[in-house]
């Protein structure tokens, strides 16, 4: 416990002290399941940052921000789904996590929406460039400016808010690689080369079930101190450990020999060519070089070496060994220790079986979230369509939150459809009388402009404690114009994650996932195209020619009168002789006037 | 140009022209039959391709082997104990243990249809397997029924489908979601997990999902009760309704089967095809009926309407390939299907397959359908234009000159009573809707006493309507041509739609009905008793019938199935049946009587 405060009492002076600090934290997931957060934080003092000095703040994306008059920035990478059922609560209370894709907001300076529009535009393209993401896609129709969801996280003073914009774009179609970890790394101060962010890897961390990278900039003011602008970048990644341990010559999961399956040996049937599997369940040993593909290269040298660089959260009862010059120090709750190392040698770390597997207590338990979501597409067929979120609380309080969908112009939301059911976590069966106003309390909706602008829905909604509301709402499909569908047309078209933002009893985020609508498409193939030229060919030829096979040519003034004609006509003339006796003086008159 | 129009203007007066209609409506007849007999030649077949390149068949070292044999073996263990039980929750219990235990999120789903007055109820257990990079908008189905097609325990399918989601789960590179869906039955369960997957469920009989995913890109169904080593492998196609799947995913499966795993990969039961005209013709016919049928052929077939597409593998014969062969398959065909960029869009939705690999497309054959559906357009004209006309004695006394001017010809036409006409044919097809009702809402046990009372009233109908209650109003013989007419116009049109959407439906209509375009234009008294003679004789029940005789067939298991079809799955064909053929026939019997 001593020990603990004494290192609580190091960290919180060399917050002040130092200006970048980086951890890792380990934490097992059940199934299996390894959970890594890398957390890098620096920052600069602002007159440092307006100098143009910067020594570990990232020189390119400074400059980029000040080019763009940006505020805050935050930007996320993320790449499959958090599973929340197995895995629980999420890193960070979700904050450091995107919808799949690429999202990122930001707070800019501007005075007016146009200007906000303008410094939004050059920030997208040029992070575009540094990140080596499609950014630049983020055009006004993915673009939203929250109202209720999103607020400025740093410390900004009144005049500085009312002189800024928050701007919000998502591109969920966005395949998260390689190429946007290398610019990631590259802003950190010892690059990849050194300290915990040698282990990342990208076969790795892309081969992870779950992973999220993120920048967040903001300006930090502590009491009687200068203003820092602070970068963190986070990565959160959650490894398969079976698959991990592949060694990398050999990745692909072949069967393995017949004796090394581990058989549930009880079974009657249990023979030498018959074996119920029980693998799955044990929670396996691993080895940090193992998992990670490569060994920890020490510490960076401008990280604050007082914090500790690798925690893990296990419960005490497991073993962990770590490589020689390591110092663990334990955490006062049971479930976490953390490691300082020698700078200069590698550093390893090894989680051992449980001794008691099956016991539980082998990981530690995960927190309930405070929500669940759910969200899916219902309905079928190109033209209609509908969204439904499944929001259950599992909790034993009532969540209060904000539910934001920005959802792209060609899916039409009709809004009066938007309706609310409620049933206890309990039972299956839907109760209709809660009517829709108990549950959502403020709805913000700015509704889509074709080509111009996507919805933008924010709903104030909140759930009581061990109950689920189904929240549903139907929308059109929109045909778009032919030059408008991209290449791989038929793929259908992604639609943005809607992001959650709870209230109370604490704030948090969570995020769905995104969704792939199908629009009516036309048929790109060439056999259709020239059935309907020769189609349309054949009908004008055929329509002319029947046209004077079947007609009656006359005279004008040859063929009889047909009967509506003449009725058109008696009713002309009364017309025209009724209004005739009206009209009669201002003709004269002109008549006159023309003369 | 002027003398061109000339002739065509002097050509449309020519009597003989006029006198033309049957004649080339008997040679549409006669051109689309002879049509279809020539599909299978070289010449008009074409061998089968695979369109879609993202697809890539057979490209994949496919690992599933080895000890996963073992594993096999130990839940198809599991499930020949719970199997024989009366009981299948149990099953149902165990399957949801195994995959749970996987690391597979797993639902249920209950549901119970009422059909001819039975309950069918049953409970679906499914597993989702997580794309492990995924995002949850797109996946794959892999269906095991526990029962197989005719009825016995899907031991080998089920079992086999478990192992594989052992096997999947190991794998990082699945771009989409794994759905593992075990139906209890062939028949029922899948119609109501696709529904509810989509929504488009009746909630009060079939339960929503608990868990869902994305868009669904394809499904494999897999029938395999037999536990022996088989020699080649059946693939099933048709979906409901006559709806196929993508001509890649078959492609791509028998290319797996037979290019890679070197297994036979054979469709319609033509287990021994040669390659003949006549096994060509055969399979053909074959699928023909099957689609014009339109009832579901196996667990794939109710992914079709959600434009999911889909086929049931089904091992067959004695052979030397085992179950792990199988696998690799399915682990083939997964891993295509992972590989698809888009939804499968790029090859033939309409074809007809001759054998594994040859193929007719729509444009090939459909105009054989369309011929004779154009037969009946043809004769309505005709028959319009001659219920137009002033009698034919009337001109002759009257005298008839060459060189009528245009005003003349306007005025030898007459005016058309069309009340009469439009009553008859609205009051026939409004009365279809009797043994529609009849027939939906019996019970099983009742079906073939209340087919054979409407089979005697229908045979009925058209006497009793031409007999006693036409003679009151006194229809002329204009009136008479009118309404065939206006009916074969209704029969050519709906024909004409039907093709487009279930080809051979609308051809096995349109051979039965083609006769209906050339009785009754004779007034001579023998002719007209022999037309009505072969009208009764091609009368919808008289065929009904006679087919269910000829094949051996239980009536009330036919009607059975109807009812249950169109409660069920949405099939269309009693509907077709009554609401385009009966009508159509009713009338042509009134006007052939009259």
């Amino acid at each position: 416990m001593q020990s603990l405060f004494a290192w609580l009492l190091l960290l919180a002076t060399a917050v002040a002290a130092s200006d970048y600090h980086e951890q890792l934290t380990l934490r097992p997931l059940p199934l299996s399941s390894l959970l890594a957060s890398f957390d890098f934080r620096s920052n600069t003092s602002f007159s440092d940052y307006e100098s143009q000095n910067f020594r570990l703040f990232p020189r390119s994306l400074a400059q980029i921000l000040q080019h763009a008059g940006t505020r805050e920035l935050h930007l996320r990478f993320t790449l499959g789904r958090w599973d929340a059922e197995n895995w629980g609560a999420r890193p960070w209370d979700g904050t450091k996590e995107g919808g799949t894709g690429v999202e990122m907001w930001a707070l800019v300076d501007a005075g007016s929406d146009e200007e906000a529009d303008q410094k939004w535009l050059t920030l997208t393209n040029t992070l575009s460039g540094l990140f080596c993401a499609s950014l630049n896609f983020i055009d006004e129709t993915r673009t939203i400016r929250p109202v209720k969801s999103f607020q400025p996280e740093g410390h900004h003073t009144e005049a500085a808010l009312a002189h800024s914009r928050l701007l919000h774009g998502v591109l969920p179609h966005e395949v998260v690689c390689t190429e946007n970890l290398t610019p990631f790394l590259k802003m950190l101060p010892c690059k990849g080369k050194a300290g915990i962010a040698s282990l990342l890897d990208g076969h790795k961390l892309f081969d992870a079930s779950f992973q999220s990278m993120a920048i967040d900039v903001r300006p930090i003011c502590a009491e009687g101190q200068e203003c820092v602008l602070e970068i963190e970048e986070t990565i959160d990644m959650v490894l398969d450990i079976n698959r991990s341990k592949r060694p990398k010559g050999n990745p692909i999961p072949r069967p393995v020999k017949a004796d090394e399956l581990v058989c549930d040996q009880s079974k009657p049937y249990h023979s030498e060519d018959t074996c119920f599997p029980v693998d799955h369940l044990a929670s396996p040993d691993w080895q940090l070089d193992q998992v990670f593909g490569r060994p920890m290269k020490g510490t960076c040298p401008l990280a604050d070496a007082t914090v500790p660089s690798v925690c893990i959260q296990v419960p005490d009862k497991r073993h962990v060994f770590t490589s020689e010059g390591s110092v663990q120090h334990k955490g006062a709750d049971g479930q976490s220790r953390c490691y300082t190392m020698d700078e200069n040698n590698d550093f390893t770390l090894f989680l051992a079986r449980p001794d008691n597997p099956g016991e539980g207590l082998e990981v530690v338990e995960p927190e309930t979230p405070l929500l669940y979501a759910e969200r899916s597409l219902t309905g079928y067929g190109q033209e209609k369509g509908g969204v439904q979120a499944i929001l259950t609380n599992p909790g034993n309080e009532d969540v209060e939150f904000v539910y934001l969908e920005s959802l792209p112009w060609f899916m039409r939301i009709y809004l009066h459809t938007l309706a609310t059911h409620i049933s206890p976590n309990t039972t299956t069966a839907v109760d209709f009388s809660t009517p829709s106003s108990d549950i959502i309390k403020e709805i913000y909706y700015r509704p889509a402009l074709d080509r111009v602008r996507g919805t933008q829905l924010e709903l104030l909604l909140k759930i009581p404690a061990k109950h689920t509301v189904f929240l549903t709402y139907d929308v059109e499909k929109t045909i778009l114009r032919y030059t408008e569908y991209p290449p791989d047309a038929n793929r259908g078209f992604d639609v943005a994650a809607s992001v959650i933002t709870t209230l109370s009893p604490r704030v948090m985020n969570l995020r769905t996932t995104s969704l792939l609508l199908y629009l009516p498409t036309p048929d790109f193939s060439m056999p259709y195209n020239v059935i309907i030229f020769t189609s349309t060919a054949i009908a004008l030829a055929f329509g002319g020619l029947y046209n004077i096979i079947v007609r009656r040519f006359v005279g004008a003034d040859e063929g009889e009168q047909s009967p509506l004609k003449a009725k058109l006509a008696k009713l002309k003339e009364m017309i025209a002789a009724k209004l005739g006796k009206k009209s009669a003086a201002p003709e004269e008159k002109t008549a006159v006037e023309a003369l | 140009m002027s003398r061109l129009l000339a002739t065509a203007l002097s050509l449309r007066r020519d009597p003989r022209v006029q006198k033309l209609p049957p004649y080339l409506s008997f040679l549409c007849v006669l051109v689309g039959l002879v049509w279809l007999l020539l599909l299978p030649l070289d010449d008009y077949a074409r061998k089968t391709y695979i369109s879609e390149n993202a697809l890539l068949p057979g490209q994949v070292h496919t690992y599933f082997s080895g000890s996963e044999s073992h594993v096999l073996r130990a839940y198809r263990s599991e499930l020949d104990v719970l199997a024989s039980e009366e009981d299948p929750t149990r099953v149902n219990d165990k399957i949801e243990e195994i995959l749970k235990g996987l690391g597979v999120k797993v639902g249920r789903q209950s549901y119970t249809y009422n059909a001819a007055g039975r309950a069918h109820s049953g409970e679906n257990v499914y597993g989702i397997l997580q794309a492990p990079r995924g995002d949850a908008t797109e996946a794959i189905v892999l269906v095991a029924a526990i029962r197989s097609l005719n009825g016995q325990v899907n031991r080998n399918g089920v079992a086999l489908a478990l192992t594989l989601a052992r096997y999947f789960k190991r794998w990082s590179l699945w771009s989409k979601d794994i759905i593992m869906v075990f139906p209890p039955d062939s028949e029922t369960g899948t119609q109501a997990w696709v529904d509810a997957y989509h929504d488009a469920h009746d909630p009060r009989y079939v339960a929503p999902l608990p868990l869902k995913s994305g868009a669904l890109q394809g499904a494999l169904a897999l029938d395999y009760p037999e536990v022996d080593r088989f020699s080649a492998l059946q693939i099933i196609y048709d979906g409901v309704n006559g709806q196929l799947p993508n001509l890649d995913l078959v492609n791509s499966v028998g290319n797996i089967a037979s290019g890679q795993m070197g297994i036979t990969g054979f469709i319609q039961g033509m287990r021994h095809h040669k390659g003949t005209y006549k096994h060509r013709l055969t399979t053909i016919f074959r699928g023909m009926v099957k689609q014009s049928l339109g009832n579901s052929w196996g667990p794939h077939s109710s992914f079709m309407p959600y434009h999911v597409d889909a086929v049931t593998l089904q091992p067959y014969g004695k052979g030397f390939h085992d179950e792990m062969a199988m696998g690799r398959v399915i682990e083939g065909s997964f891993r295509s299907l992972n590989n698809l960029l888009e939804h499968l869009h790029q090859s033939f939705f309409f074809y007809l397959l001759m054998q594994r690999d040859r193929f007719v497309s729509i444009g090939t054959y459909l105009p054989s359908v369309m011929l004779l559906a154009a037969n009946f357009s043809i004769m309505a004209i005709y028959l319009w234009v001659q219920s137009g006309q002033v009698d034919a004695d009337a001109q002759k006394k009257a005298g008839k000159q060459p060189k009528a001017s245009a005003t003349e010809i306007a005025a030898v036409t007459v005016e058309r009573s069309l009340v009469l006409p439009v009553a008859i044919v609205a009051v026939c097809h409004a009365l279809s809707a009797v043994p529609l009702y009849v027939l939906n809402n019996t019970t099983a046990q009742l079906l073939p006493t209340a087919f054979a009372a409407l089979a005697a009233m229908s045979t009925a109908a058209p006497f009793v309507l031409s007999y006693a209650v036409l003679p009151v109003y006194k229809p002329t013989q204009q009136q008479i041509l009118l309404m065939k007419s206006l009916s074969l116009l209704l029969l050519g049109m709906a024909l004409s739609t039907l093709a487009t959407l279930n080809f051979s439906l609308a051809f096995v209509i349109g051979v039965l009905t083609a006769p209906l375009s050339f009785v009754g234009l004779s007034r001579n008294e023998p002719l007209r008793w022999a037309s009505a003679t072969l009208l009764t004789l091609l009368a919808p029940a008289t065929v009904i019938y006679s087919v269910v005789a000829g094949v051996g067939l239980d009536m009330g298991h036919l009607l059975e199935q109807a009812s249950f079809g169109w409660t069920v799955w949405g099939m269309y064909t009693p509907i077709v049946v009554w609401t385009i053929w009966w009508p159509a026939w009713t009338i042509s019997m009134v006007s052939v009587l009259c």
